[in-house]
């Protein structure tokens, strides 16, 4: 039996769907990951993300096909029913959001251990909703999803400028559904706020350069989990970390000293 | 920026030479085989030697209902001539999206490349009507067919049939291979019998009927399982109605595998009273167990060993 693994050019191709799901997480992801950062509420995608699963482990026990309309539309509904509630809540009790969001994320949790308890697949489904399996994306769901993601962003660059939070809530409900299903909790969760906390000092470029860190570590962590032979989502998961780290560190201290250089060119 | 701009040509150089340095051409004289589980790996090996070159999706430390997708197994796939899988939908969780992805041609399911061992046998368990509320039932019956090795005798036929069909320039080497097999299998199963005879008539306790073909084999009976239903945790409830029926018709012992986890077993021989066997389930968990022969020889001795009673 051989263990080594011999990759030629042609079998990264493999990779291609993968590295395309990174590419429409990122998109996304960053600019809301932004806002997230911005109001302070870190926690909500995992709960968002948690009732969306919720959703589709709902669906699961009516026998829906993952893929079909009947648990795209249950779980979408869910995420929206979710971020109406923390809209309302917001408005009503600010003080204590952070706190309903975390309760909201353990009681999503919990109902669907126990709407699983009675599936033999069960411990599987929760584990692939957290961990997400990346590597499995087919292309008919990309084209969806980037059908979808694109609507968000048009909407989103539209309308940025507005402070209220509904089309807010929305879009990011809207968003982390179709995210959770192709790449799991844990590589929302690390999209949205690795890069937006990176690059959350900067004013100028901050946008560009988030979804280039988040863009680097995806490749680079499906790279290296091709090398290593890793489960990928979790090799991009500490890439994005890595990166965003390091991105943090060195940015402040190397854009001031870029910004004099490069402005005389803007200006022409 | 610019910073960043020499580290990602840093990366892009770093792959590119990585890329080459790994770069090995294939050998033109083997065949690449891509098996799900080890029982298979190991059975492809004792048929076509130094002819194959396999590479095993899952060890014995894992259970093949579930696998991590990673990177490898794709590339494995693309580059295989033939897939080995047990079938009966045991990979049905992993395997129809990894060969979605590999997009492998020579193994797609209705091409020669691809062989579902559990087909070619007669299988037990099948269902008389398919309802999900009944657990982890597989419509095509139990899939854990290598435990039985008369079983896996007509499988290492067929096996060796497929292996000359898609790769005529080694038929020599296939049948020799088979035929040393053969007489060597069947010297070992008559031996494991007349090792077994005591164990014949007797009750068992098992967590999951994965042992349900070498059960049938030698003629040990089912006294319970700690799962409710299949693939389902176990209860404290039903582990006490298990009790209960048990007191009226005792067992001898509790069987788990190696990739389960013993705390249902022990749990419940604390309650029963009743000692714990863990048993190999396929190849390569052990030392001791390196080949199909040895999988087997220490099965048979776990299952007659007395010195715990």
């Amino acid at each position: 039996m051989s263990d080594a693994i011999h990759w030629s050019l042609s079998d990264f191709a493999i990779l291609l769907p993968a590295l395309l799901a990174g590419l429409l997480v990122t998109a996304t992801h960053v600019p809301l990951g932004q806002r997230v950062l911005a109001r302070g509420i870190i926690f909500l995608d995992l709960a968002i993300a948690q009732v969306a699963g919720l959703g589709i482990i709902i669906a699961h026990s009516f026998h829906w096909h993952p893929a079909g309309w009947q648990t795209q539309l249950i779980a979408v509904s869910a995420a929206i029913a979710g971020v109406l509630l923390l809209n309302y809540s917001e408005r009503r009790w600010p003080q204590i959001q952070e706190a309903l969001i975390g309760s909201l994320f353990v009681l999503a949790s919990s109902v669907g251990i126990l709407l699983l308890a009675s599936n033999p697949h069960g411990g599987e489904q929760l584990k692939d909703l957290l961990v997400g399996q990346i590597l499995w994306v087919s292309y008919e769901q990309l084209s969806l999803v980037a059908l979808l993601y694109a609507m968000v962003l048009g909407v989103w660059f539209k309308f940025r400028q507005h402070q209220s939070s509904l089309p807010f809530y929305i879009l990011f409900a809207l968003s982390i559904t179709a995210s959770v299903q192709l790449v799991g909790i844990y590589l929302v969760f690390a999209s949205l706020i690795l890069p937006a906390l990176a690059i959350r000092q900067l004013s100028a470029g901050a946008l560009p350069l988030g979804y280039l860190i988040s863009v680097l570590a995806y490749a680079l962590g499906l790279y290296l989990a091709a090398l290593a032979d890793l489960p990928a989502g979790a090799v991009i998961v500490v890439c994005l970390s890595v990166l965003s780290l390091l991105a943090a560190l060195l940015l402040p201290r190397l854009i001031p000293r870029l910004i004099p250089r490069l402005m005389p060119r803007l200006q022409k | 920026m610019q910073k960043l701009i020499r580290l990602s040509r840093l990366v892009l150089l770093l792959s590119g030479i990585s890329i080459t340095a790994v770069l090995n051409p294939a050998q033109a004289d083997t065949l690449k085989v891509f098996a799900c589980e080890p029982e298979w790996a190991s059975l492809v090996m004792e048929l076509g030697g130094e002819r194959i070159d396999v590479f095993s999706a899952t060890n014995a430390h894992q259970d093949p209902h579930h696998i991590e997708a990673r990177p490898s197994l794709i590339a494995r796939l693309r580059q295989a001539d033939l897939l080995l899988c047990t079938g009966a939908d045991l990979e049905i969780g992993w395997l129809p999206m990894l060969l979605r992805q590999a997009g492998n041609q020579k193994v797609r399911v209705d091409q020669p490349g691809y062989f579902e061992a559990a087909a070619q046998v007669e299988r037990l368990d099948i269902p008389q009507q398919l309802d999900r509320s009944m657990g982890d039932l597989h419509a095509d019956g139990n899939p854990h067919v290598h435990l039985d090795p008369r079983r896996l005798q007509r499988i290492a036929e067929a096996l060796h049939t497929r292996l000359i069909e898609i790769d005529p320039a080694g038929k020599a080497i296939y049948q020799q291979g088979f035929s040393e097999f053969s007489t060597r299998w069947q010297a070992a199963i008559e031996r494991w019998q007349q090792q077994a005879t005591s164990l014949k008539g007797q009750r068992m306790v098992v967590l999951h009927r994965d042992w349900l073909y070498l059960f049938d084999w030698l003629g040990i009976e089912i006294a319970g399982t700690l799962e409710p239903r299949p693939g389902l945790p176990t209860t404290a409830a039903h582990l006490q109605s298990l009790k209960k029926q048990l007191q009226q018709n005792p067992a001898r012992m509790i069987v788990h595998t190696p990739h389960q986890s013993p705390r249902a077993a022990q749990q419940f021989a604390k309650l029963s009273g009743l000692p714990v066997r863990e048993l190999p389930y396929t190849v390569g968990g052990t030392a001791d167990t390196q080949n199909l022969f040895a999988l087997f020889d220490q099965i048979i001795l776990r299952l007659t060993d007395t010195t715990d009673e």
